[in-house]
């Protein structure tokens, strides 16, 4: 990809894709990792909105490119189309509506078909922070998300609560994923990419225990 | 050999001077730069490459693998600079080595997460680079590679970078500026740094955006487009210091020297505008001859301008190097000389009006004496005694071919036409320029060519030939030598065959222009200026003159006059619904107001219709909650299905209806009265469905468990009389709050001639039993029906709530009224039902016209061009297909960038522009002055005006976008951070222009 005027110092690009209804705060939970604001004035989105941020995960740096798609399922032929190679993604309802909940097995069938078998997913069960008005329990998710072998969280994009750990676990896991061999990042469609900065030591996990100040050869 | 070096050495520093440009403007931009800024590690990068050149390998220890190391440990031996950077890097290296042992993974994660460590870790880079980055740090890197210039012999071949008597000191000057900045390990608000935000690249952009454009003077723009960085929001210091850093490159300084200064030279930087004062100067440098002018209002720097007028007067300042310019013409007139430049591609610099008093002819001179030695005038400057220049005095003949046809009542001997000739070095230098000559331009005359010289100079406008010193004076040096002779010939052939495929191809092209984009434009062309005013818009005056006179005003007048200028304000709100076709041109009051009352029934119909729906809805919500409750607290399962607000295991089918006893008996004549009211109503879905709809409906509701007795009956709405409509539609009568009123309210609505409750498309067998039962307006829903309505609802809901709430409009009455309309609208287009995007469309249109009725009937006819771009309709692809083709056409150089990186072509950037007609991409009063343009340009000039909207977004930031290598994600996120900060005015007017530019094309046979 071409990006060499831009910012590049990263070891890896991980696309990512934050799915679900409309109205259970995508956006928010975007702009509130990226500018670690709540965005209290946002309009539903439309077509797909995107943000990007470096973050470290375990002394690697990592892009997130992240897409925000729109949620009404009318625009789903519009937002599939970036589905394709997307690494990792946020699966998005509302805890203080069912019906959120309820359409997640869809998002769940689109992200695996669209992205990749091998797409890392987190659940979030967004506003956290509206317990009184809870239509979703937490048991109730995360039995669903072990059904599914999805990671799962319960944030809010008001607080900012859990919405860095959302990015940071399902990041990690790509990671980790990719020490273990399990996700081979040369292969196309993967979703990631190699900064320009990569060393690629990351291919032979064992190497990747140190960093590699010794190949300074000081 | 020598020249290979040298080309090397070259490469080298640019690569260093690139990073450092990139540095300072990174420095400028963010006020500081981070210590891990990718673009220190660039420079590292290049800077080391530049100390790896040619190093000595015997000098002691570089054979060893780092060689940086080496390099810095030998020279800390003598320089106490570096001994310092090396105990530095040495601490580092400890550092790192230190956190080593604990570098499991898991262990370095948690790190991490607490930001916990002192020293933050280096990255990979960081430590490859450590040597010149540490040096870089302690701002001390200029002062060791000046060390290494001044003691290269100890360090390097002859042949080295550094041991080069210009290019070493070069280096060491080259990185001054780097070590004078602060570089900072402070993490900036969001902990980590992101790519660059739109604003920092439209700033960088502004701050490189005049030289940049001499620096590739090759490149087509684009069939002409003008280009102009949109206004963007850089801060007051910092445009003041890079306007101050442009005033002081107009003083001599030890690089340039200066030839010529002059105030008060007028240049008219557009053609609508008035000619603009500036200053006038010429400067040598060691290579090129540059010719400035600077309008006055950038030479005072007065700060209190406004940011915009400064920013447009950065546009006009003129920066030309003379390498470029091929001819001069100069016309004397009483008021002073004017002076028009041409470069080699034919296209002229705006005219230089000299003020009174020889200005001219000593600016003459003075370039004349600049050109030297390698570069002349042709016909050169005479000399006379006691006088000092004079223009030459040339043939009569000649003379009457040189005036200029605009020229008015000039004498003949006043226009000149010099041109710029390298005796020397005329061979090369014209051949290199043919190579990246486009087409063919007006340079070839300068070639001597007979075949080709009356072809070129009667086809453009500048003839450079018709000084009559061109092709004597130029040809008489070639027979001298006969090789230079032969060359000739063959390059002249050469050229000639160019110019044939150059022909060819833009002949190709422009059947490809006219196959694919004669659908998009109008042909024919209907200009701001006959008659003359558009620009000035729909203004207050004109719309009352056609208010008096309507049969006596030409829409096609009205509406050039909204598409060049728009419409003033005030009258937006009358203006619009002609332009949306809710009334027609030359309707008289009359007509008009049997539009409003039409409509105005219409809506009140429609919105009772939807209001008792929703009624049924709600009642249905309230019954299926406890369900809902239940299965919540069961744990059950995910529901597959697109998720119903209501549960679908609903025990009564579709077409079941039990009635309810009613009130009113009803007439056979309703029957007859609801048939032709039907059949005016459009689009009220299909006719299941549309049959539903119009009836009342009383059903069990399949959740509740309830008896069958608690029926509900549902008025549909079919009110007579529209006052009432609002308040009322249906009333729960069995188990709704106000059942007790539910009667009495059906009693009011039910009555009267034009009841449409009988509903004739409804199942005989339904029809039979509700009469049966005297159901005279009970009308059945469908379970479907109310689902859809729910689901709708539900979602409409959900967006208007957040639907522009920052406006100071959208205040909560306004919200419920726009969700009436919205309501009203999606009822009646049931199978396309609401989609997000229609809230966007629909809330300007209440803004302005700030009438229920008259937003919904407008909305309904934008929808009908609209509603194609939702996803069921299908032309989107259309419009990315189209935009595809028109970048190929106009802008081959983006468009072949945009091809390179990828999957560009898909134009999803575009994607809400078209959805929403560019609303979201801009400020409400923006989209108002976008929207008419729009609306009325489908008669003026194109129906896809928006196309070229969009076309004019893509080229105000082209350069943006062509530097930054931009791919599709990074345009996506360019523009979605740009949305409500562009310049709507320009970017219409550009799209103006584009379609012009098409029009003239396809015209162009």
């Amino acid at each position: 990809m071409a990006q060499t005027a831009m910012s590049e110092t990263y070891d890896f690009l991980f696309k990512f894709l934050v799915i679900g209804n409309a109205g259970t705060g995508k956006s928010c939970l975007l702009h509130q990792f990226i500018e670690k604001k709540f965005k209290d004035d946002s309009n539903h989105t439309i077509g797909v909105e995107f943000g990007s941020k470096i973050i470290n995960v375990g002394g690697k740096y990592v892009k997130l490119q992240i897409w925000d798609t729109a949620g009404q399922e009318r625009f789903r032929s519009v937002t599939r189309s970036y589905y394709r190679g997307a690494a990792g993604a946020l699966l998005v309802y509302d805890i203080t509506s069912r019906e959120t909940y309820n359409a997640l097995t869809n998002w769940l069938t689109d992200a695996r078909m669209l992205a990749s078998q091998n797409i890392v997913l987190i659940l979030c069960g967004n506003k956290k922070d509206l317990d009184a008005d809870r239509e979703v329990t937490f048991l109730e998710a995360s039995r669903f998300a072990q059904e599914n072998e999805l990671m799962f969280l319960e944030t809010s994009a008001l607080t900012g609560e859990n919405v860095e750990e959302a990015f940071m676990q399902c990041a990690r896991k790509i990671l980790n994923k990719i020490e273990s061999g399990e996700l081979d990042p040369e292969r196309m469609g993967s979703g990631i990419q190699y900064g320009d900065a990569a060393l690629r030591q990351l291919r032979s996990p064992r190497r990747t225990q140190a960093p590699s100040a010794q190949e300074c050869g000081c | 050999m020598g020249s290979a070096e040298d080309a090397v050495k070259e490469k080298l520093l640019w690569n260093v001077k690139k990073e450092v440009k990139q540095i300072m403007e990174e420095a400028v931009t963010r006020k500081f730069v981070h210590e891990d800024s990718s673009h220190i590690i660039a420079l590292c990068g290049a800077v080391e490459a530049c100390l790896l050149h040619q190093l000595r390998r015997r000098a002691a220890g570089f054979l060893r693998s780092d060689k940086m190391a080496a390099l810095f440990t030998k020279v800390g031996k003598t320089c106490p600079v570096a001994e310092d950077i090396c105990h530095k890097v040495q601490e580092l290296q400890q550092q790192a080595e230190g956190r080593k042992p604990s570098g499991g993974s898991q262990e370095a994660l948690r790190k991490q997460g607490s930001t916990g460590g002192k020293a933050p870790a280096l990255s990979p880079q960081a430590l490859k680079h450590i040597w010149v980055r540490t040096a870089l740090m302690e701002k001390v890197l200029d002062r060791v590679v000046q060390y290494l210039a001044e003691n290269c012999s100890k360090y390097y071949e002859k042949e080295a970078l550094l041991a080069d008597p210009v290019f070493g000191p070069i280096l060491a000057c080259l990185l001054v500026g780097p070590c004078a900045l602060e570089y900072t390990k402070l993490k900036t608000a969001d902990h980590y740094w992101t790519d660059p935000s739109a604003d920092e690249l439209v700033q960088r952009h502004r701050i490189r955006g005049p030289p940049n454009r001499q620096d590739s003077p090759a490149k087509r723009p684009a069939l002409g487009i003008r280009k102009r960085h949109s206004s963007g929001s850089a801060s007051e210091d910092r445009l003041a210091a890079c306007a101050r850093e442009y005033v002081e490159s107009l003083h001599q300084n030890s690089r340039t020297r200066l030839l010529y200064g002059k105030n008060n030279v007028l240049v008219q930087p557009k053609e609508d505008m008035e000619a603009v004062p500036g200053y006038l100067s010429l400067h040598q440098s060691a290579e090129n001859l540059t010719l400035k002018w600077t309008p006055n209002q950038l030479m005072n720097g007065t700060l209190g301008d406004s940011e915009l007028e400064k920013s447009v007067y950065w546009d006009y300042a003129l920066v030309v190097p003379f390498s470029q310019i091929v001819c001069i013409h100069c016309h004397q007139q009483k008021s002073g000389g004017t002076l028009v430049l041409v470069s080699q591609d034919g296209i002229q610099r705006p005219p230089l009006h000299f003020p009174q008093g020889g200005h001219l002819l000593s600016f003459l001179s003075c370039l004349e004496n600049g050109l030297l030695p390698r570069g002349q005038l042709e016909p050169p400057l005479w000399t006379q005694q006691g006088k000092g220049k004079v223009f030459p005095k040339l043939r009569k003949r000649s003379s009457i071919r040189s005036i200029d046809v605009e020229e008015l009542g000039v004498g003949r001997a006043t226009d000149y036409v010099f041109r710029i000739i390298y005796p020397g070095h005329r061979h090369e230098h014209n051949a290199g320029d043919m190579i990246e000559m486009q087409g063919f331009g007006p340079s070839l005359t300068a070639w001597h060519l007979e075949p080709l010289c009356s072809q070129g100079s009667s086809c453009l406008s500048c003839s450079s030939s018709s000084s009559p010193y061109a092709t004597p004076s130029h040809c008489s040096c070639i027979p001298d030598r006969l090789p230079l002779r032969l060359l000739c010939e063959s390059m002249k052939r050469q050229i000639v065959s160019r110019a044939f495929y150059g022909w060819l191809a833009y002949c190709r092209h422009l059947s490809t222009v006219r196959t694919h984009l004669s659908a998009l434009v109008h042909h024919n062309i209907i200009p701001p200026d006959r008659p003359p005013g558009a620009s000035g818009g729909l203004t207050k005056d004109v719309w009352s003159k056609y208010q008096k006179d309507e049969k006596n005003y030409k829409e096609l007048e009205l509406l050039r006059q909204v598409y060049y200028g728009g419409v003033e304000h005030e009258i937006r709100k009358d203006v619009w619904p002609f332009l949306l076709g809710h009334y027609k041109f030359g309707m008289s009051k009359k007509e008009m107001e049997q539009v409003d009352t039409a409509v105005a029934a219409r809506y009140q119909q429609v919105l009772a219709e939807w209001k008792a729906c929703e009624v049924v809805v709600r009642q249905r919500e309230r019954e299926a909650h406890p369900a809902t409750l239940t299965k919540f607290s069961s744990g059950s399962s995910i529901d597959s299905h697109v998720q119903r607000l209501v549960h679908r295991d609903s025990t009564i089918s579709n077409d079941v209806f039990i009635s309810v006893d009613d009130l009113e008996p009803s007439g056979p004549q309703d029957l007859e009265d609801s048939k032709p009211k039907r059949e005016q109503e459009p689009g009220a879905g299909t006719p299941g469905i549309a049959a539903a709809e119009q009836q009342s409906v009383e059903f069990d509701s399949p959740d509740s468990g309830l008896p069958s007795s608690r029926n509900y009956s549902v008025a549909s709405g079919i009110q007579s009389s529209l006052d009432e409509a609002q308040s009322v539609g249906f009333e729960d009568d069995g188990a709704g709050e106000d059942g007790s009123e539910g009667p009495a309210t059906a009693a009011h609505t039910f009555p009267g001639p034009h009841d449409p409750g009988q509903e004739t498309l409804a199942p005989a067998s339904e029809l039979e039993a509700g009469q049966e039962l005297a159901a005279v307006c009970a009308a059945a829903y469908t379970i479907e029906l109310l689902d859809t309505v729910a689901l709708n609802l539900h979602r409409i809901d959900k967006d208007v709530q957040r639907c522009d709430r920052n406006y100071w409009y959208f205040t909560t009455s306004n919200l419920e009224r726009l969700r009436d309309i919205m309501c009203s609208y999606v009822w009646e287009h049931l199978d396309m039902g609401y989609v997000q995007g229609m809230c966007d469309l629909l809330a300007p249109l209440l803004v302005i016209l700030d009438n229920d009725q008259l937003a919904y009937s407008c909305f309904s006819h934008l929808m009908k061009r609209m509603g194609q771009n939702f996803p069921s309709g299908g032309a989107m692809d259309s419009h990315f297909a189209n935009m595809r083709s028109l970048i190929q056409i106009l802008d081959s150089e983006l468009f072949e960038l945009m091809h390179q990186n990828g999957d560009y072509t898909h134009f999803y950037f575009c994607y809400r522009w078209f959805l929403l007609d560019f609303k979201r991409e801009l400020l409400y009063e923006d989209v108002f002055a976008v929207w008419e343009v729009i609306w009325a340009a489908r008669r003026i000039s194109s129906e896809h005006f928006v196309l070229f909207i969009a076309l004019a977004l893509v080229e105000a930031y082209r350069e943006i976008i062509r530097d930054n290598n931009m791919d599709f994600t990074d345009i996506i996120k360019f523009f979605n951070e740009r949305a409500e900060r562009h310049d709507a005015q320009e970017i219409l007017r550009i799209a103006r222009d584009l379609v012009h530019k098409v029009q003239m094309l396809i015209d162009n046979k």
